[in-house]
């Protein structure tokens, strides 16, 4: 597949629920109460509980893995965390290629929430096979 | 505000120390769990780590009791992740993490304090296999 700056990966629709963020702390060891206690994270000014950055940036992580495959490897990977996600409404996660260098290919990733807001962004390099 | 100056202070006498490394084997009951949590089903996370796996297998970020002076919770601002090799089943990791910066930002909501942290991977084979690079925020 020729690969050129502006292409975009398939998209992946996550549906984030209450469950998947305990599940998430178990699985990280991030026992932070703002994932899994409503009251606690209203008292802390949030509006209930709320994804876990780095769960979005496993969502995020996936939706270039199930792109890229076995045709090249990972080399960096950045995210940067502009809103809150809750769940129950649906996390879609998007990304295009920005520049092709060689074997050498860097993308913009993100994911958005159902009103189109753009919560994480990222960017990706990867190395891709001779 | 002398209270918060002095956190800030204190923590930012910690830049650049090394914490004792932990060391943690890649299992795969582990790397099942962590698969099923983020909803991967990819076949090749039953002997690979996924992208961010390495910080269920160490903590990312060093426990800092005395930011939690300041404000009244964290947020994560984002993370950076280096890979220089696979991380495989079977691995055995050394993390070692630092405070790599701390600094204050007052914005039109109020102060913020940003806490760096940086951790390095290296396995069994003495390889370094992955750096992370986390921002994390007291508000």
């Amino acid at each position: 597949m020729n690969l050129t700056a502006g292409q975009e990966l398939p998209e992946l629709m996550k549906h984030p629920t209450t469950r998947q963020l305990v599940q998430y702390a178990g699985a990280q060891g991030d026992f932070y109460e703002i994932h899994y206690d409503q009251a606690y994270a209203q008292g802390v000014g949030l509006p209930g509980v709320i994804l876990h950055g780095l769960l979005k940036a496993a969502f995020l992580g996936q939706l270039v893995t199930d792109w890229l495959g076995d045709r090249g490897t990972l080399k960096a990977f950045e995210v940067s965390y502009r809103g809150i996600d809750v769940p129950g409404r649906p996390y879609r996660c998007r990304g295009r290629v920005t520049m092709v260098e060689g074997d050498r290919v860097e993308l913009e990733v993100w994911g958005e929430d159902p009103d189109g807001q753009r919560t994480t962004l990222g960017s990706a390099t990867v190395e891709m096979k001779k | 505000m002398s209270a918060t100056t002095s956190v800030v202070e204190r923590l930012r006498a910690r830049i650049g120390v090394a914490a004792p490394p932990t060391e943690a084997t890649v299992e795969a009951g582990h790397l099942r769990r962590f698969a099923e949590a983020i909803g991967d089903d990819n076949p090749r996370w039953k002997t690979e780590a996924p992208p961010t796996f390495l910080v269920a297998l160490a903590p990312a970020s060093l426990h800092l009791a005395e930011a939690e002076e300041y404000g009244k919770g964290w947020l994560n601002g984002g993370n950076r992740f280096e890979y220089f090799e696979p991380v495989k089943v079977g691995d055995r990791v050394t993390a070692t993490g630092k405070v790599a910066d701390v600094y204050e930002k007052t914005g039109a909501s109020g102060s913020l304090l940003f806490i760096i942290f940086e951790t390095e991977y290296v396995n069994q084979h003495g390889r370094m296999v992955a750096r992370l690079r986390g921002t994390a925020i007291r508000r």
